[in-house]
């Protein structure tokens, strides 16, 4: 990010066209204010969510944590129109590539993340260069299979690595830098901040995936995405090599599934052998769509939406037992009638209150 | 044992797992293949038809869910199982052709992301209610009596009756499919379709009414597969999804529209699984599909039988 | 010097021949027509200049190079590029969007290792797309969304989009299908003015014999796969074997 200002400057002297220079600005503007707008929603929402809405700082960390994977999946799913039912494999595989590298190598927090995250890159290679040979609809059946394959393997042939059924047990988490323990408690002013350590490092993670996120689609490949969601043979008339920005998408949605996976085992201690069954592809599916395809910061509410259903809902009279039929019920609703989803509906407000001014 | 009659044993039991992907590929495949839509729901069909059968052949007694909250403590017909295998086909064809004409004609127009989130809501819909109705233990859906116990074959020996029946049974319907889309005008309109629906509509032929059909018959046959497959495992509310992704490796591996691809690739991808049991590596059996088919989809895009036109 | 060259080039399709031994060949700045009646192997034959399909036999060269071998993107990358029968754009973007992506595309080529520099680092694919948009006529609606666009501008910005990657030839395929007559005026004035601002090297696929006229230099007619005619306009209208061609195609 550092060369940006420079960069900015050249470009500006380049062109001669009016405007430009107040374009630019508005965009670096818009760079710093996602990323303030990111900070602040980080640091209120325990506040909220634990204060008005019966949740608690552990579920808030989960959300923040799911939702770094909705916000990746929506770089493929949403910016470039290929649904993926196998990214439980990206995640699961980085959370258990994150475990046992926390468990033999080392449980440095950020090396734990850089591994975990590299093997779900890895994974991400390999797997969308054959799922991508075929277009469409094959798209989503070979991904799902693929997925499906890694459940099975970590069930049991693989079970000297993984543990098998139980799960990975032995996930051990050294201190942050060696002084700050993520599952202890914050000292000093620290204190004041909301959530705790846990909380604060996670949410501190996705502030930075949200300044990544927001970066690579205002990158010349968030344009292109979105030429190959809306026309992909035109993209390919255009000159550009849409299988090789397909395979892109898919490493950096998986990249952000590592990102997430890998915190998910540094959370919980924990890596359940259900977090590499497919199930786990169709949550970060509804999440996305439940909060809106083709936004920043849908995929996040969406995270929200889901986890306080399963986790608060599901704990309420009546309704309680219901809540994974109400979520699907939901999730058809969003998909037949609201495609762009929560965030959707909330740009539609804030564009009719704004509408007025303009 | 002799080898041959090992080799016979794995075969045979090779067929009877394959038969349930066959029933439910050979479905998804015309589905996929005529209409272009794909169907994440086709696992919800085969649930429902293991379900219904269960409750038309027996009285089964519900312990958790809504229904014995509300007083429903035995649930069922007791019919029989000859008499499920004659309504639940019936019946999943109707919905088949429900979901047609309310679910999938729809979303032709839109995106093939939007049908498969869709549907896969649907299923999604379907089995939690079913859940939240009777509650998620296994049942276990009693074998024909006229179909139980051991019969002896040449050089086999005994083979479960109920496993053969399962061959038996697949076969004959996968023929009588075969037959309509080949040798009837209905297969013709089918075939053409598969191949190029616009041209077919620029001819004048009005594609509504087998595409209804087509979608009746798809589900008709997952339908069978639940009530079939039933006895041979537990039913549970999960087992439509269990059984979704292997159905649809079988239809791409053996190529999408194509019937002989999907018995074929049902038939490799049973024999395989049982034929890893049998040799001690029980591990890898579910493993060693998925290998499978990587590696011909490496080989072959297109599937064993698919034709090249198919891939774009 | 020769843009495009095919020889024998063939495509068959089952027992079906589309194409059948084609030897055709565009010089540098020259406009030509392909016409033929409906089934003469038209769009096979722009499909297998453009990779789109496989020819079965026979060799096409561009820029005096064979493309046999090429991704579709590749061939548009060596400078052929292509405009298409509907007006392929990216609807859900802006007008601007549209021209950047095909901006980005040519300044770019087709594929940068580049998701992590912001866009504004490359001013230049902003101002070639800008010059597009100024040259089809669009600039002032650069920030309307593209679908919102009326047909004849639709169509304006395709053919945008086919400039901006600055080709050393132009594939059109029936650029005015659809259009009112005003539309299509204004199309065949830009195409013409395009053509002599650029000195733009086109093959153009068309139904509408006036237009066809209006702007070859030369045509070349196509009958069931094969060349039967080919020259400037006046000798085309004159030749025996084209009118029975299209008589003979209308009674069918």
């Amino acid at each position: 990010m550092s060369d940006e200002p420079s960069d900015a400057t050249a470009a500006a002297e380049i062109s001669e066209e009016a405007g430009l220079d107040g374009r630019l600005e508005a965009i670096q503007d818009s760079e710093l204010a996602v990323v303030g707008i990111a900070v602040v929603g980080v640091l209120l929402f325990p506040l909220v969510f634990n204060n008005l809405l019966n949740g608690y700082t552990q579920l808030a960390t989960l959300v923040l944590v799911w939702g770094i994977f909705a916000l990746g999946f929506d770089i493929l799913l949403g910016y470039t129109g290929l649904l993926s039912f196998g990214h439980a494999l990206f995640w699961g595989g980085a959370a258990y590539a994150a475990g046992i590298f926390s468990a033999s190598v080392s449980g440095q927090p950020v090396l734990v993340i850089l591994f975990g995250t590299l093997i779900a890159v890895l994974l991400a290679w390999i797997i969308g260069f054959l799922s991508l040979r075929r277009g469409g609809i094959y798209f989503a059946i070979l991904t799902l299979t693929f997925g499906q394959m890694a459940f099975y393997l970590s069930s049991s042939p693989l079970a000297f690595l993984t543990n098998g059924e139980n799960g990975f047990t032995s996930v051990s988490i050294a201190p942050l830098f060696g002084v700050l323990d993520l599952h202890g408690s914050l000292g000093g002013p620290l204190a004041m901040l909301p959530g705790n350590t846990l909380y604060l490092f996670v949410g501190a993670v996705t502030v930075l995936t949200i300044a990544l996120a927001n970066r690579i689609l205002n990158s010349p490949y968030g344009i292109v995405f979105k030429a190959i969601r809306e026309n992909e043979s035109r993209a390919e008339f255009v000159g550009l090599d849409v299988w090789r920005y397909k395979l892109m998408a898919f490493i950096i949605s998986a990249l952000f599934a590592g990102i997430s996976g890998s915190l998910f085992a540094i959370e919980g201690n924990y890596v359940p052998l259900s977090s590499l069954y497919w199930t786990t592809s169709g949550e970060v599916v509804i999440m996305t769509v439940l909060g809106g395809v083709g936004s920043l910061f849908g995929p996040l509410f969406g995270a929200a939406v889901y986890l306080y259903i399963e986790f608060i809902v599901s704990g309420m009279d009546v309704v309680g037992p219901f809540w994974h039929l109400i979520l699907g019920l939901v999730f058809v609703v969003v998909v037949v009638l609201f495609p762009d989803g929560i965030w959707g509906g909330v740009t539609a407000i804030r564009d009719y209150i704004g509408g007025e001014r303009r | 044992m002799s080898l041959l009659s090992q080799i016979l044993t794995i075969l045979l039991n090779g067929l009877q797992q394959g038969a349930i992907y066959v029933l439910l590929a050979v479905g998804l495949s015309i589905i996929l293949g005529t209409l272009k839509f794909v169907n994440f729901a086709h696992g919800a069909l085969y649930l429902l038809g293991a379900y219904l059968g269960l409750f038309i052949t027996t009285e089964v007694q519900l312990t958790n869910g809504m229904l014995p909250e509300w007083g429903i403590t035995t649930f069922g017909l007791g019919l029989g199982f000859l008499a499920a295998l004659l309504i639940v086909p019936l019946v999943t064809f109707v919905v088949g052709i429900v979901m047609e004409r309310f679910v999938a004609k729809p979303f032709y127009d839109r995106p093939d992301t939007d049908q498969i989130l869709v549907t896969f809501g649907l299923a999604v819909i379907f089995q939690e209610a079913l859940r939240a109705l009777i509650g998620g233990d296994s049942q276990s859906l009693p074998q024909p009596a006229w179909a139980s116990g051991p019969i002896a074959l040449p050089i086999i020996g005994n083979f479960p009756r109920w496993r053969l029946g399962v061959i038996v049974i697949t076969a004959l319907l996968v023929l009588f499919v075969y037959a309509l889309v080949e040798y009837t005008d209905f297969g013709l309109i089918v075939r053409a379709g598969t191949m190029d629906s616009e041209m077919v509509r620029l001819l004048g032929i009005r594609l509504d009414r087998p595409y209804l059909v087509v979608f009746g018959i798809g589900a008709a046959l997952a339908g069978i597969a639940g009530v079939v497959g039933g006895p041979l495992a537990n039913v549970n509310p999960n087992i439509g999804t269990e059984q979704l992704v292997p159905a649809f490796l079988t239809v791409v591996i053996g190529g999408v529209g194509k019937i002989e691809g999907a018995v074929l690739a049902g038939l490799l991808l049973g024999t395989l699984q049982v034929l890893l049991i049998q040799t001690g590596f029980a591990a890898w059996n579910r493993v060693g599909i998925y290998v499978l088919a990587a590696v011909i989809l490496l080989v072959r895009p297109q599937g064993l039988l698919g034709s090249e036109v198919d891939v774009e | 010097m020769t843009v495009l060259q095919t020889d024998g080039l063939t495509k068959r399709f089952g027992g079906l021949t589309a194409v059948d031994e084609v030897d055709m060949s565009i010089d540098k700045g020259e406009g030509v027509s392909l016409i033929g009646p409906n089934g003469a192997g038209k769009s096979t034959f722009i499909n297998l200049v453009t990779r789109r399909l496989e020819p079965s036999e026979g060799d096409i060269q561009f820029n005096e190079q064979s493309i046999l071998g090429l991704d579709p993107h590749e061939v548009v990358q060596r400078g052929m590029s292509k405009s298409f029968q509907t007006a392929s754009i990216f609807p859900d973007l802006s007008v601007e969007e549209n021209a950047i992506i095909a901006a980005l595309a040519a300044e770019h080529g087709s594929f940068r290792f580049n998701f992590l520099r912001h866009r504004n680092a490359y001013p230049e694919v902003t101002r070639v797309a800008d010059e597009v948009l100024e040259s089809v006529g669009l600039y002032e609606q650069r920030n309307a969304t593209a679908k919102n666009l009326d047909y004849g501008n639709k169509r304006r910005l395709e053919i945008g989009i086919a400039l901006a990657a600055e080709p050393d030839m132009l594939l059109m395929d029936e650029p005015t299908a659809g259009m009112s007559p005003e539309e299509t005026e204004s199309t065949v004035e830009l195409i013409k003015e395009v053509k002599e601002e650029l000195d733009l090297t086109f093959l153009l696929v068309e139904h509408d014999m006036e237009i066809v006229f209006d702007i070859s230099d030369r045509i070349v007619v196509l009958n069931r796969g094969q060349v039967i005619a080919q020259g400037t306009p006046a000798e085309v209208q004159d030749d025996p074997a084209v009118q029975d061609a299209y008589l003979g195609g209308a009674e069918e």
